[in-house]
């Protein structure tokens, strides 16, 4: 009983996340949308308050199963706001719609997941994770209940299935190879390469899925495209972002003598290439931002091959991920007012110039170009990479980046130019600007901000 | 003292963030922000000169912690080089807002992004952290893009995509350099001042990392066969741009390849000394046969600066081969006052081609003939800009030219093949002279009007600087070598 008395306390966050979700949940039972709009939203902020005050802690809960490191308190200061500016931006989109506010319920729920995983020091919390961020994910992608969204979910469903079948059939030969579930324990299975190796494999399997990392990214260009472009955004941030924080949490515990870094690097080579190649030739700008999502998330994979072998390997993780979620989420908050083709973007910047300029922001940011946020997270995963004597993946990754740029300028490009003649000459807006409008706004700040002022970021944490 | 570098360095921003304010002003207002801004800058860089510079090492720095944890700061200072290619920055730039108060398409956009350029270059010859200067060094790409993109001719789109990718690819690997050196340097740091008094990498380590740099500042330069960028995006952008572009951009590659690669990575750089000077060799001649096989005057003088520029790469080439103080110094002069000069005439070429351009909306020299007629201030002009551009006396090219072939003379003879560049380029400005200037006047040109008050107060700084310069280069040449005879290693 006393551990738990010592436990609780650093579960504080992640309780208050669990309440607001519920919380929600009750007043859309009682037809509040608003309310449970300002309670999710409340109850997330409060939780990102609380827990400002863990900062610098290095500690281990049940019994070493849940840490609270690093890791996972940035998992919180980063996701936990990226949940609030997707509950904007869900609220802008969704509003006035049927089962409104259990979207908001369900973002509590599966950012929930995506915490436990970004804090998981056991292999059971890893399936937990993966199950708890998923189950709600799909019924997000489902909720327009329309035929696109139906079929999205269900392939998003059955992908699910079988990565997380396998990832749990994997798991068993760790166990058997350590006897414990313990990722501490994954020091002995130098001892049993195999299990090592079949184990790996699974977990990237299933957190690969997650990720949306390839080759198992299949999902996620339908799933974004059936989803309300609020919820394509919020997946492709907050669950990639705890899939690859409990990535790392494993990487740091599995002996390098199995030769895991190796792999980890392959698949970020695989998922940068194929991402941003298959990203070139898409027309539809939720696709095209979903192969760019599945891109940069082998950009995070440098900072998890470098993982203890690299000083710079965790922030660069953590300063990635922030600018990541800053930056995609202001990219696709930009799609939601302004249309899902990329002929809708034709002539946006000449029209609506304040907008463009915050969307080529944003874009340029993704390429990595100094000094946006983005540059600051890909100069340290590349700073990472060579430290731990992967300067070849580096190398890689420096030429997917001005792939990226190819791809990217495919917005940025007709954004400034005229519209052609008979064209539609009046911009549609769609949903509620002034949130779209707030969401954007904050992730430029944060854009902008963070690659001058990395050090505030680097500084909280050392 | 009186933080003038950063002040210097900031103005232009600060003129961009007025003129977005101010969002509802005509555009006369806008340009005169512009002029103003710029000439502040100038003279901002003209007290730095007053100021001088030390002998051996940087002077005038400025610095404060801005990412600590991994040892960047926000550092600034010159030295003799550097310090003359921002004069060459803010003299270029003052003029191109006095030519561009034309501009009344969108002029909000173009003098905030012009002003953002500014910025930019200034930032890259003056950053003494590594980290700063590829932040300047890749805004600048952004800019000039849309300058490219948004302002330039017919065929703009392909050639500005053209442009951002390849520097783009070009400038990644100086970022693989960059964190090389990091990584290599004790205790980790981005001074370049560390970096260029202890280089902290030897060996294989240092060879790779001479690669990647000489890769990147090769793109930019540019240098056979990596130059192909250079033309597409000269011919499509704008006036403003390509002065710019020609002026100061491609000097950020020379200057890098003497500031990064010969600084830093010393020993390597002596090792693979040959195979640069050859790039150099090569590149300057090629520049020159294919500048003559063009019709269009702007691709012509395009080519013209691939020819210069190698030039350049000679000169540091083989101070890097030199084990003689005396010829290195010499080399580097010539090669410093070369970048200097080659801004001057080639801008001065590039505006008064787009006077043309402007008057006549053709740039092909065989359907003009006999101008000197209709527009002598014009055409004399360009003659004296094109004599400058092939090496005469007493013009701006001579004096530097001159010690880069006097040190190859004493070190290389062999190189000594290039000065048949000179020979080429000669033919080729003499035939374009000829054809568009002399020869029996055309009637359809009969009512083209000779320069504007605003076009003269473009052009006459640069024509006489370029003659100030080729007959007392001392004034410039002495800032310059201060710095050059102090280099060791």
């Amino acid at each position: 009983m006393t551990q738990m008395a010592h436990d609780l306390p650093y579960l504080i966050p992640e309780m208050v996340v669990l309440i607001a979700g519920a919380g929600a949940l009750v007043f859309e039972m009682l037809r509040l949308s608003r309310a449970a709009l300002a309670f999710a939203a409340g109850g997330l902020l409060l939780a990102t308050g609380l827990t400002l005050p863990l900062l610098g802690v290095d500690t281990e809960v049940f019994g070493g199963t849940f840490r609270i490191d690093t890791l996972s308190i940035w998992a919180k200061l980063i996701l936990l706001p990226a949940t609030v500016l997707s509950l904007l931006l869900a609220r802008a989109e969704l509003a006035g719609s049927d089962r409104e506010g259990t979207v908001y319920s369900l973002l509590c729920f599966v950012t929930f997941g995506a915490l436990v995983l970004a804090g998981s020091g056991d292999t059971m919390f890893l399936v937990l994770g993966v199950l708890l961020s998923s189950l709600g994910a799909f019924a997000l992608v489902a909720h327009p209940r329309n035929d696109a969204a139906t079929e999205a979910a269900m392939k998003f469903f059955v992908f699910a299935s079988v990565t997380g079948g396998v990832m749990i059939f994997g798991l068993s030969y760790w166990f058997g190879g350590t006897g414990s579930t313990l990722f501490t324990d994954l020091v002995h299975l130098d001892k049993t390469p195999l299990a090592a190796t079949i184990g790996l494999a699974a977990v990237i399997t299933g957190l690969g899925y997650k990720a949306s990392l390839a080759p198992f990214h299949f999902w996620a260009p339908d799933a974004y495209e059936g989803a309300p472009i609020s919820v394509a955004a919020y997946l492709s941030v907050v669950p990639k972002i705890g899939a690859i924080f409990a990535l790392a949490q494993v990487a740091r515990d599995l002996p390098t003598t199995t030769g895991w870094p190796f792999v980890v690097a392959s698949v970020a080579v695989l998922t940068m290439s194929w991402g941003y190649l298959a990203a070139l030739v898409q027309e539809n700008v939720v696709r095209l931002l979903a192969y760019s999502s599945i891109a940069q998330a082998g950009y995070f994979l440098l900072g998890i091959a470098a993982a203890g072998a690299s000083s710079l390997a965790l922030a660069s993780l953590v300063v990635f991920a922030a600018a990541y979620a800053a930056m995609n989420l202001g990219a696709f908050a930009i799609i939601q007012c302004t249309g899902r083709t990329l002929d809708a973007f034709t002539g946006m910047g000449r029209t609506r110039p304040v907008t463009g300029i915050a969307m080529t922001i944003f874009l340029m940011s993704l390429v990595g170009i100094p000094p946006l946020a983005g540059f600051s997270g890909k100069f340290l995963l590349f700073g990472a990479a060579i430290d731990a004597h992967f300067t070849w993946l580096a190398f890689v990754a420096i030429l997917n980046s001005v792939l990226s740029l190819a791809v990217y300028l495919r917005i940025i490009v007709p954004m400034f130019r005229p519209r052609d003649e008979g064209g539609e000459t009046v911009v549609q807006l769609h949903g509620h600007m002034l949130l779209i409008r707030t969401v954007w706004l904050i992730a430029l700040i944060v854009s902008l901000g963070l690659g001058l002022a990395a050090q505030l970021l680097l500084g909280a944490i050392d | 003292m009186f933080p003038i570098v950063s002040t210097t360095l900031f103005l232009p921003l600060l003129g961009a963030l007025s003129v977005m304010a101010l969002r509802r002003t005509p555009a006369s207002v806008v340009h005169g922000i512009g002029i103003l801004t710029s000439a502040l800058v100038l003279a901002g860089a003209l007290w730095m000169w007053s100021r001088g510079v030390d002998s051996g090492g940087f002077s005038q720095v400025e610095q404060f912690d801005w990412i600590p944890t991994i040892g960047a700061s926000y550092r600034v200072g010159v030295d003799g080089i550097s310090l003359s290619l921002v004069l060459l920055t803010a003299f270029l730039f003052f003029l191109t807002f006095i030519f561009s108060a034309n501009v009344r398409e969108r002029p909000h956009a173009y003098v905030i992004l012009m002003l953002l350029l500014e910025t930019a270059s200034i930032g890259t010859f003056t950053a003494l952290d590594a980290l700063l200067f590829y932040v300047f060094f890749e805004v600048s790409l952004v800019s000039m893009y849309f300058m490219i993109a948004g302002w330039g001719h017919e065929d703009r789109q392909r050639a500005a995509l053209m442009f951002f990718l390849y520097t783009l690819l070009g400038s990644l690997p100086l970022l693989l350099a960059i964190l090389g050196l990091y990584l290599g340097s004790d205790p980790h740091t981005f001074d370049m001042r560390a970096w260029i008094a202890s280089p902290p990498l030897t060996g294989t380590a240092a060879m790779l990392t001479l690669v990647a740099m000489l890769f990147t500042f090769a793109v930019k330069t540019p240098v056979f066969p990596l130059h192909t960028w250079l033309p597409a995006a000269h011919v499509q952008a704008p006036t403003a741009g390509s002065v710019i572009l020609a002026g100061v951009m491609l000097k950020f590659g020379a200057y890098g390849l003497v500031r990064f690669a010969l600084q830093m990575t010393p020993d390597a750089f002596r090792q693979a000394g040959v195979v640069v000077l050859v790039f150099g060799v090569f590149s300057a001649l090629y520049g020159a046969f294919a500048a003559l096989a063009q019709s269009d005057l702007k691709r012509m003088v395009a080519y013209t600066s691939v020819n210069h520029m190698g030039y350049v790469i000679v000169g540091v080439a083989i101070a890097a081969l030199t084990t003689q103080p005396a010829i290195r110094a010499m080399a580097l002069d010539g090669s410093v006052l070369q970048m200097v000069s080659h801004g001057l005439v080639t801008g001065a070429l590039f505006f008064l081609i787009g006077m043309l351009n402007d008057r006549a909306h053709t740039r092909e020299m065989d359907s003009f003939g006999g101008l000197l007629k209709f527009v002598p201030l014009l055409g004399w002009s360009f003659v004296l800009a094109a004599f400058a551009s092939l090496g005469l006396p007493g013009l701006a090219h001579f004096p530097a030219e001159f010690q880069i072939f006097l040190a190859t003379l004493r070190e290389e003879p062999v190189a000594l093949i290039v000065i048949l560049g000179i020979v080429i380029t000669a033919g080729l400005y003499l035939r374009a002279i000829g054809k568009v200037f002399f020869g029996a006047p055309r009637e359809q040109w009969a009512g083209m009007p000779d320069l504007n008050a605003r076009e003269v107060l473009t052009l006459a700084p640069l024509l006489v600087l370029i003659i100030s310069i080729g007959i007392a280069p001392s004034w410039l040449l002495g800032t310059i070598h201060q710095t050059t005879a102090a280099l060791h290693f």
